[in-house]
């Protein structure tokens, strides 16, 4: 057996990943732009980390930085205690993948899906390894032999989950991973994520704008706001108690469907429980 | 409500001009391949007794000034026009996009360095260096070829750097970068083939341009060297007689303006087949 | 809003002259190429009723919404959408072009290519009210911008819009349309390009529109929550049918149909604990 398929969950109390007083700023054309403001972020081993906040608050930027795709002004970063600050994209991919939001566009399009995979694999091929992968994730075995754009965003989403666990990777950085599809292909990233999760001991980094599916997915939940970590605590604290009126303003903004109606409503006895809101009403 | 053509009708109309234009464009090379076995007479063999004779079935395109066939002189230049079109526009063609690549991709003082020179190329007319260049060498087509080839490269550079860095930042580059690619696995697996198809549809539209520059500089006296056959050198040869045989500057003369809309006719019909793939 | 008052009686006089619906669609069908996107649709409107159109992309509410702005691109195959009373199919071009904007306005998802990028937002404001032949105020549009929480509205008008967000120019696209006063709005996913916030305040605008200037709102959606705020009729389609449509209470608090009960069941709530 390979030896990422039975990594143990160990919930070592060292955190797998950490990044330490990131800062980056930009210059546009009169005035500076800090997108990342001191930030520090630390993962522990097979957790989901959530990082919410409205575009332009600096969280895409971060996971870009924690992969090295883009190098920090100041800041550190470690992986298991060993620090990568300023090494290569190709060194950060050795341990951790990124999934995009745009899933086609993760993959070349001139690229069949079997040689994106193999060469995430860096040429070293386990088709049993990538026969229980898709499995896994439901995706026929002949799809690898298919382009890009014949695939759905949500089975292209699946396929890129695919990639990033062949090629060893022991955390994933979602950015926005399920904000483009649609409500069942979410549905089931979100399950496939959380069951890698659990089964491979994958730790994630899960960047999103939905706090539905942060408060879904995330054992940790932290809040940014214009570049800075506004609020940071269990999933349970963040989205029941949250300190940060910052945090307090997106929670009520969130536009659910009516949660004292909802689905229990429907589940249950629906139709008594319409009449006695009608009841009440009169 | 405006009915929509189906994009079938668009693609197979599209690929019909493609073919036609094609297959035309692949007779005209095959002449030129097959000159020395097409051409009736030599083009070279000069005879007092047939000075100017206007085309006849023996002479078809008629004959110039020193009793050449200008019908075989056409063929004949068809070869050397073609080829050393064709050469100048590859090799030019692959040193501009691999630099303009590199320039896209790595950025930075790569990127300006190698921007700044192409610049400085671009900042003279293109013939007038190429007359000067071609000066300084002297005559003759290598010369001629390297006079244009000095500026050529430039227009492919800014072309193929510019479609770099539009998708220099698509997911499946970083992707790549984190599967731990180099950058020239990079550039060679990912980038080239994505960006190939507007490259080289702008190459075949380049054809046409560069056989101009070629013929013009035959013209001038700076191309192929007398009396090797070349479309702008027949031309110049025979301009002086035009009222007396006006068939020895015509006949090259629609032999480069078919060839170079021919080839210019090719680069839109490539262009307009992959627009009709891409909508698909 | 005294001017969407103003209007309101106007849609008022006309909601008098036909009580019944401001637009109808009618056993509609169309096609992209061979494919059948949307299959014999039927909806019916009335002045002030906001009705989400609500389903997964590709679904065909995209196409619709289209369609029924009387755009080409679209084949139609069967059936036809009723301004008012009128056939849109039976107007000429003229009128279809004086029609669109005033009567029946879009707000599409994609506003950058609605644009002239290189002119700025109160040049092409002027010339789109001028081509309706209405008068342009530029404080009622500043301060429309501002209600949407676009800032230096005043500093907005004369920036262009290739300097602005996606986001921000999604915004001043839904203050055109509102300021052209439609009495019928189509409005195809607004807020996919906005934050939560943002959103919220598209969103209450627009209500406010509706109920100011009794305007129909047709919005199309894969956001059940927007639907559950605004809406009072909501239509779910799937694969170019529509599964359901009915009142919002029905619809999304007591579905009859296994599609629309999947959607609601696969929407990640926030995991509140229960209030106790």
């Amino acid at each position: 057996m390979s030896e990422i398929y039975v990594k143990e969950a160990a919930f070592d109390s060292a955190p797998i990943l950490e990044a330490k007083d990131l800062v980056r700023t930009y210059r546009a054309k009169d005035r500076v732009i800090k997108a990342i403001d001191h930030v520090s972020v630390s993962l522990m081993p097979g957790r989901i980390l959530g990082i919410v906040g409205e575009s332009g608050s600096g969280k895409s930027t971060l996971i870009r930085h924690i992969a090295c795709l883009e190098q920090p002004d100041a800041g550190r970063l470690f992986f298991r205690g060993e620090e990568y600050t300023g090494k290569t994209a190709a060194y950060a991919g050795r341990h951790m993948q990124m999934i995009f939001q745009d899933s086609q566009s993760s993959f070349d399009p001139k690229m069949r899906f079997d040689k994106s995979l193999r060469e995430a694999r860096k040429g070293q091929n386990d088709p049993e390894l990538l026969k229980r992968l898709l499995e896994e994730v439901r995706l026929d075995e002949s799809f690898l032999s298919r382009f890009p754009r014949s695939l759905s965003g949500g089975q292209c989403q699946r396929m890129s989950i695919v990639r990033a666990v062949y090629s060893g990777a022991e955390v994933l950085l979602c950015d926005e991973a399920t904000s483009a599809l649609d409500v069942a292909s979410q549905a089931l990233v979100i399950e496939l994520l959380q069951e890698l999760k659990e089964t491979h001991g994958i730790s994630m980094i899960f960047v999103s704008h939905d706090l539905g599916v942060v408060s879904q997915l995330c054992d940790e939940i932290m809040v940014m706001k214009n570049g800075r970590c506004v609020e940071r605590g269990s999933s349970a604290d963040v989205i029941n108690r949250p300190k940060d009126e910052y945090t307090r303003q997106l929670l009520d903004a969130v536009m659910e469907v009516g949660t004292e109606t909802g689905l229990h409503g429907i589940k249950d006895e629906p139709a008594i429980l319409h009449e006695v809101t009608e009841r009440d009403l009169s | 409500m405006k009915t929509v053509v189906s994009v079938k009708l668009i693609k197979r109309r599209a690929r019909i001009k493609a073919v036609i234009i094609g297959s035309l464009c692949i007779l005209l090379i095959l002449a030129a391949v097959l000159s020395d076995f097409l051409m009736p007479h030599d083009p070279n063999a000069t005879s007092a007794l047939l000075i100017r004779k206007p085309p006849s079935a023996m002479y078809p395109f008629g004959t110039d000034s020193f009793g050449r066939c200008v019908f075989s002189r056409v063929l004949a230049g068809a070869k050397t026009t073609i080829f050393a079109t064709t050469f100048l526009v590859a090799v030019t063609f692959a040193i501009g996009t691999i630099l303009g690549i590199i320039s896209g991709y790595y950025g930075g003082i790569t990127d300006s360095v190698i921007m700044r020179t192409t610049e400085l190329f671009l900042a003279f007319p293109q013939m007038v260096v190429a007359i000067a260049v071609a000066g300084i060498l002297g005559g003759g087509l290598s010369a001629a070829l390297i006079a244009l080839g000095v500026t050529a490269w430039t227009g492919y550079a800014k072309l193929a750097r510019s479609h770099t860095l539009s998708i220099r930042n698509e997911n499946y580059i970083a992707a790549a970068r984190l599967a731990g690619l180099s950058g020239w696995q990079i550039i060679l697996r990912h980038i080239l083939p994505n960006i190939l198809f507007p490259l080289i549809t702008n190459a075949l539209t380049q054809i046409g341009t560069t056989m101009i520059g070629i013929s013009g500089l035959s013209f001038l006296g700076l191309g192929v060297i007398p009396p090797q056959a070349e479309w702008g050198s027949m031309i110049s040869e025979s301009r002086a007689y035009i009222q007396l045989a006006p068939w020895s500057v015509l006949y090259p003369a629609a032999a480069t303006v078919l060839t170079i809309m021919l080839f210019n006719y090719l680069g839109d019909a490539v262009m307009e087949l992959g627009a009709a793939e891409r909508r698909s | 809003m005294a001017s969407f008052d103003q209007n309101a009686e106007k849609n008022l006089q006309l909601s008098h002259a036909r009580p019944d619906y401001v637009l109808e669609v009618k056993d509609l069908s169309l096609s992209y190429g061979d494919e059948d996107i949307v299959k014999h649709v039927n909806l019916q409107i009335q002045p002030g009723e906001v009705l989400c159109i609500a389903g997964e992309s590709g679904c065909g509410k995209s196409t619709l919404l289209k369609a029924i702005h009387g755009m080409d691109a679209v084949n139609v195959t069967g059936g036809c959408v009723c301004f008012e009373g009128k056939n849109l199919k039976g107007l000429n071009k003229r009128e279809l072009r004086s029609l669109m904007g005033t009567g029946i306005g879009l707000i599409p998802q994609n506003p950058q290519g609605s644009f002239n990028p290189l002119r700025t937002f109160e040049v092409q404001m002027k010339e789109t009210m001028a081509s309706h032949g209405l008068p342009f105020d530029p404080d009622e549009m500043v301060q429309l911008m501002e209600s949407m929480g676009l800032p230096q509205g005043k500093k907005l008008l004369k920036s262009r819009p290739f300097e602005l967000s996606g986001g921000m120019n999604q915004r001043v696209a839904i203050v055109f349309s509102l300021l052209l006063k439609p009495s019928v709005l189509l409005c195809d996913e607004i807020t996919s390009a906005l934050d939560v916030m943002s959103g919220q305040n598209v969103i209450d605008e627009i209500e406010s529109y509706a109920s100011h200037s009794n305007a129909a709102i047709i919005m199309v959606t894969h956001h059940l929550g927007i639907a559950d705020r605004i809406a009072d009729t909501v239509a779910v389609m799937n694969h170019g049918e529509i599964v359901e449509y009915g009142s919002k209470d029905q619809v999304l608090h007591d579905p009859a149909d296994s599609y629309t009960r999947m959607l609601l069941e696969k929407i990640p709530r926030i995991r509140r604990e229960a209030a106790s």
